[in-house]
């Protein structure tokens, strides 16, 4: 495997906050490849450090050391409008509270990344075009998020995710606010995403049904990554894989000491 | 201990809203600058010269600091309206924590009256500076000689600034105190989010023509009201005048109503072929406008009757400037024995150039038959040609007066070319069967029609005889101010003046002109103001040009002064309400800015797309205003004839006008460098 194969590599990534006596050490040398096309889950307890490790991948945190490269270019490094080139075109956001912006409708929210990319309208249409029939989303193009229900939302935010054709999409837990009936049809469609148009996912959860989807998840724990399982392919079937998951979450309760 | 907390807290108000305290220390000084004004050097002096009119101005004091606290109250309670709601989450923490609901209202009047206090702290003492100034500046340019200064502090008005000031803060948030008070903690807790997009009907067509209808009807409403003020307002009828405001006021409010939605049915159309953050850009004004159209319109009506003030104001002023027209210095009333050996004194012989008799009277013959019919024969050649012009108020006005004018005063031919003469005008030369007519100043309404009439020559009557009216209307001065006021005379030659009334009246009116050299060497007021020291020692019945630059000065004074007052106040709360009405919004909307960001926006291209909000969002307000005004400054200039703006004055106006537009500037470019601030806090990723 040569380095062009590797999509994201999180190399030795440390995050401090604070300074001093109330200094805490949220990531104590994280490192990770995502490969081309792979639907990678991060899970782990709350304050395991995963939020803040999806979150310097999405350049929202700096690293305090370690590098971030994506696509070879090391990302947390950069400033300013490089930044800005990166967020929204080669990175895709899906956040737990969607984020949709209120006073916009659904298809001006899902096409926004584009526009202030400046990406051509007519080019815009085919892209948002695809993307209503694959997360069914139709209905509500022409209405604002106050009137669409939290399902809706959530697909309209991924759509919006996934319009620019990101080399990458970020998701922190998409499926938290969501009941199970929505939950299964977001993760389905993404996993349908993923299979059909080959993009790569990165997602954090708490839910084991939720990363069931992924093909391979790290399980991280006060700042490290102890873990890792793969979906066995072929043969393994979703609930299998969600049974191996939920093994390891029962292990992750009992603490670090009882692990594997 | 709470103390501490009300302070610490009111110093946060006063650090995230500067815009809206330094409003809050503008509306102290205005305040105190007219409370004051009775205190101010010039006002004490005129009124020694017009004790009534400065009275009636004073009186006039109350309604407008009663109106300016009106309308600081409406700023007080819309800026707090805001912010209350922007830490509603923080008020809802509190409960939970337990406090009491008291205390909270206690708390939340506390930090109210502590930045009021502390607005007064630096109000007080500009305000005593700012009067302190234009006092000192006034009398400089009148001379000091004259009003005098001395430093005076308004106890009443200083007293009255500070109880106004603190009612209205209290009130005001008193009213929004209460209204939150009713409210649980989870509403406190969740109700910082902005509202919601309006849920709009799902038949878009429906909604388009709707917003069209309403802003149809708003444009219609407002054109009745142009059309009828333009038209009607002359009547100066109070029903029609109503009629105006209702209709005016009501059609700014539906236009701004309709406007929201217009702007919606506009973005959607453009959505599909936009790039960059137009979609975003339009839709955050939108909101604004949807949400905000009642603050929207007040703000647009206040920011028309600034400028109709404006107008007023500016034409006040220069129109009383232009009809400064000095002909004699002093009138004497009295014997000519007397005038005579006190102007010929030693003491003031050396400042006097020259004196004259002003030989004027009216010609009323004994026999009331008679009177009756030289009466009808005096004006009524002028009449008839007066009745050929054109239907005017100004002409109906003019024939009622002449008719009623039975017996007209004459004036001697050589004691008016004696004034022509010392003011360097050409004498009159009147031919056989020729006289002229004169009118006073103060009519000068019917200048315009008279003199047109005047180019027929029309013919008048005297005694017997038919006699021609000279083209030219006299109107300088025949006295130096208001010894005799004239509506219309008739200049006659002497031999007629002897023949009618020479023999039946003594002159009773003398004339007396300063030594040129004296008033170049003192000024006009000031050397005229110490002859007027010196002659109050003879014991003379006089008066002055002084007087009569008193009152044009009062005029000015109490017309420009007040009506730029006004003018001053209500751009200023129109502005802070625009100003903090959008900051508000982008501050409750900053989740909306950083996921823009966060989907790749730059945060320049975020600023600008603030920056082109804040301009159209002021643009938006300020044009409608503007048209508005455009017919509000035509119904003025229309229903009062006095105040005309000339093309010499167009100059003046140009610059009232740009400094308008700089002040709308320099508050645009305030507002977008703090929503620049309040943008660049995304920038430093940790």
């Amino acid at each position: 495997m040569n380095i062009s194969d590797k999509l994201l590599q999180v190399k030795a990534v440390y995050k401090t906050f604070g300074e001093g006596q109330s200094e805490t050490v949220a990531l104590k040398g994280v490192s990770f490849d995502v490969l081309p096309g792979e639907f990678l889950g991060i899970m782990g307890a709350s304050g395991s450090g995963k939020t803040t490790l999806l979150n310097s991948v999405a350049t929202m945190l700096k690293p305090t050391a370690g590098q971030i490269l994506l696509e070879g270019k090391n990302i947390s490094s950069f400033r300013g409008s490089q930044l800005a080139k990166y967020r929204g075109s080669k990175i895709g956001y899906l956040f737990q509270e969607f984020e949709l912006i209120d006073n916009l409708t659904a298809r001006e929210n899902i096409i926004l990344p584009l526009s202030i990319h400046g990406v051509n309208p007519e080019e815009q249409e085919e892209q948002l075009q695809k993307l209503v029939k694959q997360f069914d989303i139709e209905s509500v193009l022409n209405k604002f998020p106050s009137q669409m229900s939290g399902g809706q939302k959530q697909r309209v935010a991924a759509a919006r995710a996934l319009i620019s054709n990101p080399s990458i999409v970020l998701a922190d837990e998409p499926t938290g606010a969501l009941d199970t009936k929505n939950a299964k049809t977001l993760m389905d469609k993404l996993y349908a995403n993923n299979q059909e148009e080959g993009s790569t996912i990165l997602m954090v959860t708490h839910d084991a049904n939720a990363a069931s989807y992924c093909s391979r998840i790290l399980f991280i724990q006060d700042g490290v990554i102890f873990h890792e399982l793969r979906k066995k392919v072929p043969g393994e079937t979703q609930n299998a894989f969600y049974e191996r998951i939920l093994t390891v979450l029962a292990q992750l309760g009992g603490g670090s000491s009882n692990v594997l | 201990m709470f103390f501490d907390f009300i302070k610490r807290n009111s110093r946060k108000v006063r650090k995230e809203n500067g815009v809206y305290f330094a409003s809050l220390v503008i509306s102290i000084v205005a305040f105190y600058v007219i409370l004051s004004l009775g205190e101010q050097d010039i006002i004490v002096y005129l009124k020694t010269v017009e004790s009534d009119a400065v009275e009636r101005l004073l009186l006039m004091i109350p309604i407008l600091y009663a109106v300016s606290l009106f309308f600081v109250f409406f700023l007080v309670y819309f800026a707090n309206r805001y912010q209350l709601q922007q830490r509603s989450h923080e008020f809802g923490m509190y409960l939970m924590m337990g406090m009491k609901q008291s205390k909270l209202f206690v708390m939340i009047m506390g930090e109210t009256l502590w930045n009021g206090l502390v607005a007064l702290c630096i109000g007080v003492p500009i305000s005593l500076f700012l009067t302190e100034l234009i006092s000192l500046a006034t009398s400089r340019l009148i001379g000091m000689g004259i009003i005098g200064h001395e430093f005076r502090i308004s106890w009443v008005g200083l007293g009255l600034t500070v109880f106004g000031f603190i009612v209205v803060q209290l009130l005001a948030v008193f009213i929004l105190s209460f209204r939150m008070s009713g409210k649980e903690p989870i509403d406190l807790l969740k109700d910082q989010k902005e509202k919601s997009q309006r849920v709009l009907s799902p038949v878009w067509s429906m909604v388009g023509i709707l917003s069209g209808a309403v802003l149809l009807l708003g444009a219609i409403f407002l054109c009745v009201a142009y059309g009828l003020a333009v038209l009607y307002l002359r009547s100066l009828d109070y029903r029609i005048f109503a009629l105006i405001l209702i209709i005016g006021i009501c059609g700014t409010f539906i236009l701004f109503r309709g406007l929201g939605s217009l702007i919606g049915a506009w973005v959607k159309r453009k959505s599909s072929s936009s790039t960059g953050l137009f979609v975003f850009t339009a839709r955050q004004l939108q909101e604004n406008v949807l949400h905000q159209w009642g603050s929207l319109a007040i703000s647009s009506l206040l920011i028309l009757m600034a400028m109709v003030c404006f107008a007023f104001g500016t034409s006040t002023a220069l129109n009383n400037s232009a009809t400064s027209s000095r002909t004699v210095d002093f009138t004497f009333k009295g014997s000519e024995e007397e005038i005579v050996s006190a102007l010929t004194s030693d003491k003031l012989a050396p400042y006097v150039n020259s004196y004259n008799v002003m030989e004027l009277g009216n010609f009323s013959p004994i026999d009331s038959e008679t009177s009756e019919n030289t009466a009808a024969r005096t004006w009524s050649g002028l009449e008839e040609a007066i009745s050929k012009e054109e239907n005017s108020e100004e002409k109906e006005n003019l024939l009622r007066n002449l008719s009623m004018n039975d017996s007209p005063y004459y004036i001697s031919l050589s004691s008016y070319n004696t004034i022509l003469t010392s003011i360097n005008k050409a004498p009159i030369i009147l031919e056989d069967d020729e006289v002229a007519m004169y009118s006073d100043e103060e009519y000068s309404y019917s200048y315009d029609i008279l003199r047109t009439a005047l180019q027929n020559n029309p013919t008048i009557g005297i005694g017997e005889k038919q006699y021609e009216l000279m083209s030219t209307l006299y109107t300088s001065n025949v006295v130096a101010d208001r010894a005799i006021t004239l509506s219309y005379a008739l200049i006659v030659p002497d031999a007629i003046y002897d023949s009618f009334i020479g023999r039946s009246q003594d002159p009773w009116l003398w004339n007396m002109t300063l030594n040129a050299e004296f008033i170049e060497e003192k000024g006009l007021m000031q050397a005229m103001y110490e002859v007027e020291q010196l002659m109050n020692t003879f014991g003379l019945d006089f008066e002055s040009y002084l007087s009569s630059m008193g009152r044009q000065l009062f005029y000015t004074v109490a017309g420009s002064y007040t009506t730029f007052y006004l003018g001053i106040m209500f751009l200023i709360i129109a502005n802070t309400v625009l100003g903090i009405n959008f900051l508000m919004q982008q501050r409750s909307t900053r989740h909306r800015y950083s996921t823009v960001a966060m989907l790749g926006a730059s945060i320049e291209s975020l600023c600008s797309s603030a920056r082109k909000q804040i301009w159209l969002y002021f643009g938006l307000v300020i044009s409608v205003s503007l048209v508005s005004s455009v017919f509000g400054i035509w119904s003025l200039l229309t229903a009062f004839p006095s105040t005309t703006l000339s093309i010499e004055n167009s100059m003046v106006v140009a610059i009232i006008l740009i400094v308008f537009i700089v002040f709308e500037l320099c508050y645009i470019w305030m507002i977008q460098r703090k929503s620049d601030e309040e943008i660049k806090k995304f920038k430093e990723i940790e």
